[in-house]
C-alpha cells in the first residue's frame, strides 16, 4: 500500500494541478496575516478554519488527478479496501504538507509574536495547539474532498457543489449559538477555544468530535466508493 | 474461477447489463468472450477482474494475482514509461529488485526499450497498449484479462499475444480474453463465450481441439530443423528459448535449448 501512496503523491505532485491549491493556500496565508500580529495559537485557529476548504479541494484534486481506468488498475492490484485507504493516506500526507507550511508561514512574515502580556501563552505551547488545531480540521477536510471525488460524484459540477456546500456547512453550523453545530467538524468551535482559555476536557471533546465527525464522513465515503464499484 | 449467476446493471434504475450470467474458467484454461460492440463485454471482463461487483451473484476462487489489461490504457499520466512500469510492479507487491528485473524483462520482450524513458502521454496507442500489457504481466498473473488486446498493436506484437497467454496457461493460471473482430482463432482450444442479450452463452471446445503446452529440450544445432518438423506435424510453436536466456520465474527447469510447442 505504501508504493500505491507514493505513486498517488508522485501523480498529484508532478502534474500542474497540484499548484493551485498550494497558491490557494498561501493566498489565504498571507491574506490572513496581512493585517496585524497576533498570539500565535489564536491565529493559528483562525488559519486552519481557513484553510479547512483548501485542504478538502487539495484532496478532490489529488483524488481526481488520476485516471478512471488507472484507479480501477490499482484495486485489480491491491483490492478496493487497500485502493481507497491509499488514495485517502496520500491526500493526508499532501495535507500535512500544507499544514506544515501554514504553521511556519507566519513566522516568516511577522504575522505572530511572542507572549507580550503576563498570562500570554509561550511559543512553543502555541505553536503545539497551532498544530493540534491543523491537525483536527485535516481528518475533516480529507473526508469532505474524499465525497466530492469523482469516484463518488461522476460529474465535475456535482464535486464541486459538494465541495462548496460542505465547506459553507462548516462556517455556518459552526456560528456560536448554532442548533446542530455536531453536524459540521469542529473547526470554527476550535479555534474559538484557541482565542480564549482552553481546559484540557473541551480539547478532549474537540479532538473526539473532530475524529467522530471524520469516521462518519469516511464511512460514507466507503459506502458510496462501495456501491459504485 | 466461477461467476455465478451474476447480474449488473451500473445505476440503481438502469437496465441490466449482465442477466445471470454463468461461467466457469479453470487454471489452464483460456475463454474467449465473442459479442457485438456493447453488449457487455468489457462488463463481463471487470467483473472476472474485480474491477466490477457484481450487482447480485458472486464470484468465486478468483486468484491473488489479477493481470488486468484494460482496453485503452489510461496514458494520461506524468510518468516515463519505466517509472510507471516500476511503480507498478512495486504496487502489484514485488520488492523494489524485482520490480525492476520485471520491467526489465517485459521492456525488453515487448519492445519498449527505446520508450523506456518516453512520458506515457507522448506514446502511441499501439506502444500504450503495450505499457497495458507489460503491467499486466509485472507479477505473474494467476488470472490475465485481456480486453481486446489486439487492438492497436502492429504485426509482430499481436503474434506476441497468444504466446503471452499459452505462458500465463502453462504456468496453471486462467486467461479471459475479449476479441470482437476474429482474431481468437490465433487462440486454438479457448473455451468460447458469446455475450448477447444480458446472458452469456458457452460454446466448450470438442476434444480434439483442447490442447496441452509441451516444453521440450532440443540440441541446439537442430532447432531450426525441429521446428519445422513439428510445424509440419501440425503443432503450434510458442516459443523457442536460447541457452543463455535465464530460465524465467515462469517457466522453470528448461534445458540448454528449450523450445515450447503446442
Amino acid at each position: 500500500m505504501t508504493a500505491l501512496i507514493q505513486f498517488r503523491l508522485a501523480g498529484f505532485l508532478r502534474t500542474g494541478r497540484a499548484m493551485a491549491p498550494a497558491l490557494a493556500g498561501l493566498l489565504t496565508l498571507a491574506v490572513l496575516y496581512g493585517g496585524g500580529r497576533a498570539q500565535p495559537a489564536e491565529a493559528y485557529g483562525v488559519s486552519a478554519v481557513v484553510l479547512f476548504p483548501v485542504l478538502a479541494w487539495q484532496t478532490k484534486i489529488l483524488l481526481d488527478v488520476e485516471p478512471d481506468v488507472q484507479r480501477r488498475l490499482a484495486l485489480v492490484a491491491v483490492g478496493p479496501a487497500r485502493e481507497r485507504a491509499a488514495g485517502l493516506l496520500a491526500a493526508a500526507a499532501a495535507g500535512l504538507g500544507l499544514v506544515a507550511v501554514a504553521l511556519v508561514f507566519p513566522w516568516l512574515v511577522g504575522g505572530v509574536v511572542g507572549p507580550t502580556h503576563p498570562g500570554d501563552r509561550s511559543i512553543p505551547v502555541g505553536l503545539a495547539l497551532g498544530l493540534w488545531a491543523h491537525l483536527l480540521a485535516l481528518p475533516g477536510a480529507v473526508a469532505l474532498g474524499a465525497l466530492a471525488s469523482r469516484a463518488v460524484t461522476r460529474s465535475a459540477g456535482y464535486g464541486v457543489a459538494v465541495l462548496a456546500f460542505g465547506a459553507v456547512l462548516v462556517l455556518v453550523l459552526g456560528r456560536t449559538g448554532s442548533v446542530v453545530p455536531w453536524l459540521a467538524p469542529p473547526v470554527l468551535p476550535t479555534a474559538r477555544a484557541l482565542a480564549g482559555a482552553l481546559s484540557g476536557p473541551a480539547a478532549l471533546s474537540l479532538t473526539g468530535w473532530a475524529l467522530a465527525w471524520a469516521a462518519v464522513a469516511l464511512a460514507g465515503y466507503a459506502r458510496a466508493r462501495h456501491r459504485r464499484a | 474461477m466461477w461467476l455465478e449467476d451474476v447480474w449488473l446493471r451500473y445505476h440503481r434504475r438502469g437496465p441490466w447489463v449482465l442477466r445471470g450470467a454463468t461461467v466457469c474458467v479453470g487454471p489452464g484454461e483460456a475463454a474467449v468472450v465473442l459479442g457485438r460492440n456493447g453488449v457487455g463485454k468489457s462488463t463481463l471482463l471487470q467483473i472476472a477482474a474485480g474491477v466490477l461487483r457484481p450487482s447480485r451473484g458472486r464470484v468465486t476462487g478468483r486468484p491473488t494475482v489479477v493481470g488486468w489489461v484494460p482496453e485503452r490504457f489510461p496514458a494520461d499520466q506524468p510518468f516515463t514509461v519505466g517509472g510507471y512500469l516500476t511503480a507498478a510492479g512495486r504496487v502489484a507487491g514485488l520488492s523494489r529488485a524485482e520490480a525492476d528485473q520485471a520491467v526489465r524483462r517485459w521492456v525488453d520482450r515487448l519492445g519498449l526499450g527505446p520508450f523506456h524513458a518516453v512520458r506515457l502521454p507522448q506514446l502511441s496507442k499501439g506502444t500504450a497498449q503495450k505499457v497495458g500489457l507489460a503491467q499486466a504481466l509485472l507479477r505473474p498473473p494467476g488470472l490475465l484479462v485481456l480486453d481486446e488486446p489486439w487492438e492497436g498493436l502492429d504485426a509482430g506484437a499481436r503474434e506476441l499475444v497468444p504466446e503471452l497467454v499459452g505462458e500465463v496457461l502453462a504456468d496453471g493460471g486462467s486467461v479471459l480474453v475479449s476479441d470482437h473482430r476474429g482474431e481468437t482463432v490465433r487462440l486454438p482450444g479457448a473455451r468460447e463465450w458469446t455475450v448477447a442479450d444480458g446472458s452469456v452463452l458457452e460454446r466448450a471446445p470438442s476434444g480434439d481441439t483442447a490442447v496441452a503446452v509441451v516444453e521440450l529440450a532440443v540440441p541446439a544445432a537442430r532447432v531450426a530443423d525441429a521446428v519445422a518438423r513439428l510445424r509440419a506435424d501440425g503443432h503450434h510453436i510458442l516459443r523457442v528459448r536460447g541457452h543463455s536466456d535465464p530460465p524465467t520465474a515462469t517457466r522453470p527447469g528448461a534445458g540448454p535449448t528449450s523450445e515450447v510447442a503446442r
